[in-house]
């Protein structure tokens, strides 16, 4: 449908005008749907704190976004005094930059097959045809974190510090289940690129996506995902009651506004990769299937993965004030004593289906044992592990009290 | 004579770079730094007349030329830097760059993997525990002197020259006697004599094919399976040792 337009450029150019036209989309409408999303966080964390949340700014509060854009924009730009100015403006930088990249791999609609970079066909995402596309989202996303540290050690303050450590140790530990948890998609797809994992499951239909083989990998996607996103209940680098602000205490206007369109462009791309990975992106029985033809059938595939990735926006922020944010031991100890064990077993198990031939439905009971045997290991350990471990320490205050 | 003659033109710019790290490297006297960049940039150049690339695509050239320039110029930053948060953010920026020669070399695993356990993880710990040794604007006196500057950059160009010594004698990459045509997906030209490992089980007959994930898997636990279960076990080893070693919660530590 752009073929004209593209004709109309010179041959050399005519490669870049639809990643070019596409960016522009993309870009636009991140910025304004990030605006917005912080308005919908207001509003439902309003609602189910019974508050009203904000209302004054245009009807039902609407344009609110618009004055804190405006706010932020004419804000004073303060930069401290005794900050490295250099590291303390490429952070908010970094932050963004990395999070918008990392969207380039990431289909936000039918993605036509055969896309030829100059048939004028409209390629619904940024960079077609990567065939590593999720090892370049975590490649790309593991180094957002270079943001928040450089940020936190830049402002050359004690709580920014403190913030900028915990978020270093909590991203380098949840990037392993990340990885691990889209392995097994990888092993019963044959590929690591995100648009074959798409169609893969489109044209399987409702029974192929991805969540009925491995329900288990998808909980433990999402959560190391919303981890590496430092949202709440992982947001211990921010943490108000005990940081002040943690690694952005000493940043205001417009470079603070940057921090917070990183970790939104962040959530957006966690929403449409778990919708993509499994749920079928853009795939609803009857309604959006591979070879439907009717008149704005492409809206409306675009419509469908847009509400299935809306609907995990809205998960996210309700999680918020749902789950209290855990203490430090406890992360570490999510991440590397079950999450880590967890994504492991379920990617043993995708190898013992393949490599025996079963049914890939053996995987949703093995999923479903592997998380009720966790929870079970869970529920029935712990209390006495805590009697033993805090037993030989009274033991030894007592020899220390008889020894004088 | 004859040999001095014939490898002049990496003898001399290996001790220009010598000798412009050991000006650079941070000392109490106040040197003028200008002179140990202008060696540096001299001995980059005449370097560069060495490792021209067969003529190829243009794009590729220029891109070649950036990452290139960006992996060593940064190195020697790294090295030279006073301040051990500066080195280690130089140190990513090398790894960046030489992802991106990996990427031109057709190997995007390799490149991706780098950047995640690299950039992603082994850089991030180093920052880690530089902050935790020092705060951003105190004027600490620690680790800001190199302690042997003279040996520790005498030592690396002798090994950088056997290593280019190396690589001449082997791949002749004096820019003359490679095809003139760089296959698609490779930069430089594999050197005609050099068959594919006829061991290997991996297929080799697509050049396309070189460093997709497929092939890369065959060969990681096909050709180089022993490796691969050795560096396995070595690095299970490593963990064994590690919890081994770390305090009991029942001996006072968290």
């Amino acid at each position: 449908m752009f073929e004209q337009l593209i004709n109309w450029f010179p041959e050399w150019a005519r490669p870049f005008i639809m990643p070019m036209i596409t960016i522009g989309i993309v870009l636009q409408v991140n910025l304004g749907v990030c605006s917005y999303l912080i308005l919908l966080e207001r509003k439902l964390s309003a609602w189910m704190q019974d508050r009203i949340g904000p209302n004054r700014v245009g009807p039902w509060g609407l344009l609110q976004p618009v004055a804190d854009m405006l706010k932020l924009l004419l804000k004073e730009d303060v930069i401290p005094g005794h900050v490295n100015k250099f590291l303390y403006v490429l952070a908010p930088g970094i932050s963004v930059f990395t999070t918008m990249l990392a969207f380039a791999v990431v289909p936000f609609g039918p993605v036509p097959r055969n896309l030829s970079a100059t048939d004028g066909q409209f390629p619904y995402i940024i960079a077609p045809g990567v065939d590593l596309g999720l090892v370049f989202i975590f490649a790309v996303t593991s180094l957002a974190v270079y943001g928040i540290i450089l940020g936190g050690w830049a402002s050359n303050n004690k709580y920014s510090a403190l913030g900028a450590m915990r978020a270093s140790a909590q991203v380098v530990s949840y990037e392993i289940p990340l990885g691990m948890s889209v392995v097994g998609l990888a092993l019963l797809t044959g590929s690591m690129s995100i648009e074959k994992i798409l169609l893969h499951q489109v044209d399987a239909g409702i029974l192929g996506w991805n969540i009925w083989f491995q329900p288990l990998a998808c909980v433990i996607f999402f959560a190391a995902a919303m981890a590496e996103a430092q949202r709440l209940p992982f947001d211990l680098s921010e943490c108000e009651q005990e940081l002040v602000g943690g690694w952005h205490t000493e940043y205001s206007a417009m470079k603070w506004g940057l921090f917070f369109l990183g970790e939104y462009t962040h959530v957006i791309t966690i929403s449409f990769l778990t919708s993509i990975l499994f749920f079928g992106g853009w795939h609803l029985p009857w309604i959006a299937e591979p070879d439907s033809q009717y008149l704005g059938s492409t809206l409306v595939k675009v419509l469908v993965l847009l509400t299935k990735s809306f609907a995990f926006i809205i998960v996210i922020q309700m999680l918020r004030w749902t789950i209290p944010r855990f203490r430090f031991d406890q992360l570490m100890g999510l991440a590397w004593k079950v999450l880590i064990p967890l994504a492991t077993l379920n990617v043993v198990c995708v190898m013992i289906v393949k490599q025996f031939h079963l049914n890939e439905w053996w995987l949703l009971p093995m999923s479903a044992g592997l998380f009720l045997g966790a929870g079970l290991i869970g529920t029935q350990s712990s209390r006495p592990f805590a009697r033993k471990t805090l037993e030989p320490v009274a033991e030894a205050h007592g020899h220390h009290a008889h020894a004088h | 004579m004859d040999w001095s003659k014939e490898n002049g033109l990496l003898i001399i710019p290996l001790v220009l770079g010598c000798f412009a790290v050991c000006w650079l490297m941070p000392s109490t006297r106040q040197r003028p730094r200008i002179l140990g960049g202008l060696a540096a940039l001299a001995a980059i150049l005449m370097m560069q007349a060495m490792l021209l690339p067969p003529a190829g695509d243009y794009v590729r050239s220029v891109l070649f030329f950036v990452f290139a320039a960006a992996a060593v110029i940064s190195a020697g930053l790294m090295i030279t830097d006073r301040n051990p948060v500066y080195a280690a953010l130089w140190f990513a920026l090398v790894t960046l760059a030489v992802c991106g020669l990996f990427l031109l070399n057709a190997a995007p695993f390799l490149s991706a993997s780098t950047i995640i356990v690299y950039a992603g993880a082994i850089i991030v710990t180093f920052l880690f525990v530089i902050m935790l040794a020092q705060q951003s604007g105190t004027a600490t006196s620690y680790d800001q002197q190199p302690i042997q500057p003279l040996m520790a950059s005498v030592g690396g160009f002798i090994l950088l020259g056997a290593l280019l010594f190396t690589l001449q004698e082997w791949g002749h990459i004096d820019g003359t006697s490679t095809s003139e045509h760089a296959e698609p997906g490779q930069f430089i030209a594999l050197p005609k004599e050099i068959e594919p490992n006829p061991l290997s089980q991996a297929p080799h007959d697509n050049p396309h094919e070189i460093g997709s994930l497929r092939v890369l898997g065959r060969s990681l636990f096909g050709d180089y399976l022993f490796s691969v279960e050795i560096a396995g076990t070595v690095l299970l080893i490593a963990t064994i040792g590690a919890i081994a070693i770390a305090p009991r919660r029942s001996q006072g530590t968290l």
